[in-house]
């Protein structure tokens, strides 16, 4: 038996046991390494995804649970207008700087305005809250997403 | 699937779990910390039975499969239930895990737990030979050891419809936000035509199992602040006996200092 | 502010956030082979006896017998071993590694292996070392007189902890044979470091090696070494099998068994005489671990800052690395510094406290300025931007007003500020820059008009691709796009250095613009051009000489002040952190942004160290801060009110005036914060991290 679900917008049909991990699945059989793995225990959110519109660490996420879920990585996400305005934010206060957390970071964003198209510092600070980054302290971050809150009116 | 089945019905989730060899899975948060090589999943998650909050005129019912973000959302639920429920991870974390899960797994850091064991919740378990209701301080056993027999689920939280408005929560965490419980404490107090009606005090993470303890509580009952405040001492007294934080990696000096500075804010917040 | 500050998108900004960006571990090889690790699970031992279960086909264990070149990994003395011999030295050490095509069987084999060891009896706490690694000392005046002459002598000692960089990719590299060579590449700091150790452990030319940095997710010094002895061993893995090997740290490995930042024990003796403090006489100790990697550099870094800001006439510091049976420690942003700088900034407190002065009049009263002579008997030989620096956390914070204001508190919550101030000396300590490095870099103007920039330092994430290709396009005068950087490989970028020391901008950036300027003079239309430039000293440098530590340990420092307001629950002893603002001097920011990035990413790690960030091993010697629950660094909501702010302070010899940025912002949180708690706590204080554990043992000595 085979698990279906929507893999950016495409139905996909994986062969995974139902136990492993998401994370480790989008990896190898999907080839979204945009999907970074950092530990492996829920505690980094480099592995952040959205299933069915709701932030989630998929290295958290057993393949069975995905089973006629709407899977949503980078790989999805950058084609979207929404995207382009967050990639030009991000860019305009440099907020990225390894990029290991950002693709998660992205995502994360996204999933702070769709709940909220005009969050305060501490909403924006909150809807990152799991998803670490060693590098920027984190201000360019905060500050890439309320501009792209701005610029992106309308859009969410 | 192989290694999983999907259930969509509590029906069809109970028979299978009465034949197989399967691991109940709600969220997965603890479940995939560390998943077995070989485990058979059962997913709860699209079973509707386990996801509805609703209120009847007992008690206010919270579906197991509920996720913590839910729970946040839902207008029926305490403010003291969301303010711990919001404290719990991060939003990604929470958007998987479930209040189930959060008693399933046995620990006593558990931060939803918590409040249920200091507003005296009962657990509707659920098997196809038939089902109970059981008090949460008689499902929690031991270190990780619970009540739950192989082919049960825990299918609905029920909470008292008692006035939940006046309580105290504190959550301390190595930082504010990503952090699983050094110490907690959460409690109630009601008073009513100038008597204390009800005081329920909780202390998560500091023993095997959360310290809920109505004897201990008792004592405030059915009397004023006034009254209160001469069995203060002898109270206070009580739980200094009565926490004896096991050890770990933060200290067992630390954390039993915390629970009695909480306690005594506590009562000083309400005038005792 | 300067042209060249004004900021631009990074080079690395799209592959990096469209996901697109290719870490080592988002590579894959035909016929890739993974490997684990087995690691020692004694902290000494003999190892007796290793049994081995019966390998499936196509699966290999890999040990010391394999190494075809020496079992050592050339790191600065040759002391570690690639595989361990007869015994080990600590938890962790890596005795060999399974490969085989299937990720989860060769960890199925790996938990069936099992090693039969001769235990003894491990040498944990470094007050107990019987081996001192590297042992320096150095004077300055006649402290002695000094001493016999003071009217009071404070002494105190100070601690600090372990801290794990906690980079978000955990260390992984592929090696892969390939034509008679051998080809590593992955995640790391510095290619050539990769590059001898390699041909060291295989034993080949240096020709016969190539080492590539992929995009590395993070180093902050700990894939300056550490890379060099995964490389080797797994090197030695793909030439055994004669196909690549991967190898990827789990999070718990990198934790607990790669280098981290030294624990340290400084104790500070003081002479004063009459109210002025006469002489400094200190005594560091730094924990190595096991091996001796870079604990001789970090260690001098640590002394030569010993004395903090101030000028101290008498002198006398002496340090010890001494070894342990546990992990060794290595390279982490500040090198040594934060140690040392922790240690004096709190004593210059307690001695105002014990004059009756706030600790910022006494600060002030000694703080060096341009022209002064440093701790080695150098020269400040620039203009020292303290003073304006205080006066801007004064107006941003109101520092001096809450400092008096917080003394005497009563109540569940208590508010505390503090204030440090340092330095970073910019570059390799003393003559390595002259002497080992010899830096070479290049760029090549290719015939379609683009520039490539040849060196070997890499981007982990600071923005030196971007930095660099500003540098080189602003002095040709042509623009950003026409100029790029690809990730180093040792094939085809001559030797520019390693990435660590705040060098690489400075330094590297140096030599590119000198080349920009000379291919600007000899540009040719059309044609292929390779300018290449090599590492002059600056003429202006008095010459170091590590013998009795004289001379200019660095041609130019950094500067900042740091400012940190807490307030503390005393019901459950934990901190809010209210502010932290922090001043910086990196001289002219080649990119505001990228500067403003390390400042507030520097600043925040260094308050982690200072607050959260604790690790430990037990009486086994095993650390069980292994994971991102157990070890825990800042996420977006603990420090919501981080304020950084650039000081802008030219150096005449940096590239547009730049110098070293990115280890200085984690310098100096450390004392701030610990001065916060202490105005809070009204309690003097003497270690890192402080942690809520401790504020409640303050709290009930003094509630009690
Ligand atoms: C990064 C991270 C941070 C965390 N932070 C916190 C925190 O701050 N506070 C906190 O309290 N917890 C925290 N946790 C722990 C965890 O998220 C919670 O305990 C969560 O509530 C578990 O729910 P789940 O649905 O994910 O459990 P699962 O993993 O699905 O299940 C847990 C256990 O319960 C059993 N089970 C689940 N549901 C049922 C059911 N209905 N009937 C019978 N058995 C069942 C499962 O078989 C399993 O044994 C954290 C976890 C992670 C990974
Ligand atoms: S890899 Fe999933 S949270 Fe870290
Ligand atoms: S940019 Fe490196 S971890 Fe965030």
């Amino acid at each position: 038996m085979m698990i279906n679900f929507i893999l950016n917008g495409q139905k996909v049909v994986s062969t995974a046991k139902a136990n492993e991990r998401l994370l480790d699945i989008l990896r190898t059989e999907f080839a979204c390494t945009g999907v970074k793995c950092g530990c492996k225990e829920g505690e980094c959110g480099a592995c952040s995804v959205i299933i069915d519109g709701k932030l989630v660490n998929s290295c958290m996420v057993a393949m069975g649970y995905v089973e006629s879920c709407t899977v949503m990585t980078i790989e999805g996400y950058r084609k979207t207008e929404r995207f382009a305005v967050l990639d030009t934010s991000y860019a305009s206060v440099s907020a990225v700087q390894c990029g290991f957390c950002t693709p998660g970071m992205v995502l994360a964003s996204e999933c702070i305005l769709a709940k909220n198209p005009n969050p305060t510092e501490a909403e924006i600070r909150e809807g990152i809250s799991g998803n670490l980054c060693r590098c920027t302290g984190y201000n360019a971050i905060v500050q890439a997403i309320s501009i792209a809150a701005k610029e992106g009116k309308g859009l969410w | 699937m192989v290694n999983g089945y999907q259930a969509t019905s509590l029906k069809e989730a109970l028979k299978i779990l009465a034949k197989e060899s399967v691991t109940p899975y709600s969220g997965g948060t603890d479940l995939m910390i560390d998943p077995e090589e070989h485990a058979t999943f059962l997913f709860l998650a699209r079973i509707s039975e386990m996801k509805n909050i609703i209120e009847d005129t007992e008690y206010l019912r919270i579906g197991a499969a509920c996720t913590f973000t839910e729970i946040i959302e839902n207008e029926l639920v305490p403010e003291i239930l969301k303010e711990a429920a919001a404290q719990i991870a991060a939003p990604a974390i929470r958007n998987l895990a479930t209040i189930g899960g959060n008693i399933c797994n046995g620990s006593a850091k558990g931060d939803s737990a918590l409040i249920l064991f200091a507003t005296d919740a009962k657990l509707r378990l659920v098997s196809s030979r038939g089902e109970r209701v059981l008090p949460i301080a008689e499902f929690y056993l031991g270190r990780k050891k619970t009540a739950l027999k192989s082919d049960e689920l825990l299918v609905e939280i029920l909470i008292d419809r008692i006035n939940l408005s006046n309580y105290y929560y504190k959550k301390v965490g190595a930082r504010d936000a990503l952090a699983i419980s050094r110490v907690s404490f959460a409690a109630i107090l009601n008073v009513a035509d100038g008597k204390i009606v009800n005081c329920m005090t909780a202390f998560g993470a500091v023993s095997d199992i959360i310290i809920r303890r109505p004897d201990i509580d008792a004592m405030l009952v059915g009397k004023t602040t006034k009254e209160a405040k001469v069995v203060k001492k002898e109270y206070i007294a009580a739980y200094d006996q009565a926490i004896i934080p096991i050890k770990g990696r933060i200290s067992a000096e630390y954390r039993k200092a915390v629970c009695m500075n909480l306690l005594r804010d506590f009562l000083e917040s309400n005038g005792i | 502010m300067e042209n060249i500050s004004g900021s631009i998108k990074k080079k690395d900004h799209e592959a990096k956030i469209n996901g697109s960006a290719l870490y080592v571990d988002d590579h894959l090889m035909d016929g890739m082979l993974y490997g684990r690790m087995l690691h020692s699970a004694k902290a000494k031992a003999r190892i007796t006896k290793i049994i081995l279960p019966e390998l499936p086909e196509g699966y290999l264990i890999v040990d010391k017998n394999d190494v075809t070149g020496v079992n050592r990994v050339a790191i600065i003395i040759h002391d570690t071993p690639v595989y361990a011999e007869d015994t080990v030295e600590y938890v962790g050490e890596p005795i060999l590694m399974v490969v085989g095509p299937d990720d989860q069987v060769v960890e199925t084999i790996l938990h069936k292996i099992v090693v039969v060891y001769e235990e003894k009896i491990p040498v944990l706490d470094m007050l107990t070392s019987d081996t001192v690694f590297f042992d320096y000392n150095y004077t300055k005046g006649d402290m002695d007189k000094a001493l016999a002459e003071a009217d009071r002598v404070f002494i105190e000692t100070f601690q600090t902890g372990y801290q794990e960089q906690a980079y978000l990719e955990t260390q992984g590299l592929i090696a892969y044979p390939q034509d008679g060579r051998m080809t590593v590449r992955g995640s790391m700091q510095c290619p050539y470091y990769v590059h001898s150790a390699v041909a060291n452990a295989i034993g080949c030319e240096g020709k016969d090696v190539q080492i590539i940095q992929d995009v590395t997710g993070g180093g902050f010094g700990g894939k300056e070494a550490f890379p060099s002895i995964l490389a080797c061993q797994v090197a030695v893995a793909a030439k055994k099998a004669n196909k690549p090997v991967k190898v990827i740290f789990d999070r718990r490995e990198d934790m607990e068994f790669t280098s981290k930042r030294h624990p340290s024990l400084s104790t500070y003796k003081v002479a004063i005489k009459n109210g002025e403090i006469t002489g400094m006489d200190i005594d560091v100790l730094f924990n190595s671990g096991a091996y001796t990697t870079l604990s001789a550099v970090v260690l001098q870094r640590g002394l030569i800052c010993a004395n903090g800001v101030y000028r101290i006439d008498n002198l006398r510091v002496g340090g010890r690395a001494v070894k342990t049976n546990t992990v060794p420690c290595g390279a982490y942003r500040g090198f040594g510094a934060p140690q040392t700088f922790f240690a004096v900034e709190m004593i210059m407190d307690h001695i105002a406290k014990e004059m009756g002065l706030d600790s910022l009049e006494l600060k002030e009263k000694y703080m060096v300025k341009q022209g002064d002579s440093t701790s080695t008997s150098g020269k400040y030989h620039f203009h020292v931007p303290l003073p304006e620096m205080i006066q801007r956390i004064d107006e941003l914070t109101d520092y001096r007003a809450k400092r008096k204001q917080y003394q005497q508190q009563i109540g569940r919550y208590r508010k505390g500020i503090g204030l440090s101030m340092f330095f970073h000396g910019c570059g390799f300590t003393g003559s390595g820059e002259r002497d080992i490095i010899k830096a070479v870099a290049k760029i090549r103007k290719n015939p379609d008009n683009t520039v490539e920039i040849l060196a070997s330092n890499a981007d982990i994430g600071q923005g030196l691709k971007t930095t660099f290709c500003k540098i080189v396009a602003d002095t040709l005068g042509i623009s950003y796009d026409r100029v790029y950087i690809d990730n180093p490989d040792t094939d085809r970028v001559p030797d520019s250095g390693p990435t660590v020391a705040s060098r690489s901008l400075m330094t590297v950036g140096g030599l590119l613009q000198r080349a920009a300027e000379k291919l600007k003079k000899e540009w040719q239309e059309g044609k292929e051009q390779v300018i290449e430039e090599h590492f002059v000293e600056p003429d202006f440098v008095i010459p170091f000489n590590l013998k009795d530590f004289s001379g200019d340990a660095y041609p130019t420092y950094s500067w900042s002040v740091n400012a940190i307001e807490v307030e503390v629950d005393t019901l459950t002893a934990t901190t809010k952190i209210l502010g932290a603002w922090g001043i910086f001097d990196v001289g002219v920011p080649i990119d505001m942004n990228i500067v403003m990035g390390q400042m507030e990413g520097g600043f925040l790690q260094g308050i982690g160290y200072a607050s959260m960030e604790q690790m430990d091993y037990n009486a086994k010697g095993i650390i069980r801060n292994n994971s991102f629950s157990d070890y825990i660094i800042p996420t977006a909501v603990d420090v919501p009110n981080l304020v950084a702010e650039i000081m802008n302070n030219p150096y005449t010899h940096g590239p547009y005036g730049a110098k070293g940025a990115g280890e200085l912002p984690l310098v100096g949180a450390a004392p701030a914060y610990v001065e916060a708690m202490e105005n809070a706590l009204g309690a003097n204080l003497n270690k890192v991290p402080f942690t809520p554990e401790d504020v409640m043992k303050i709290l009930q000595g003094v509630n009690t």
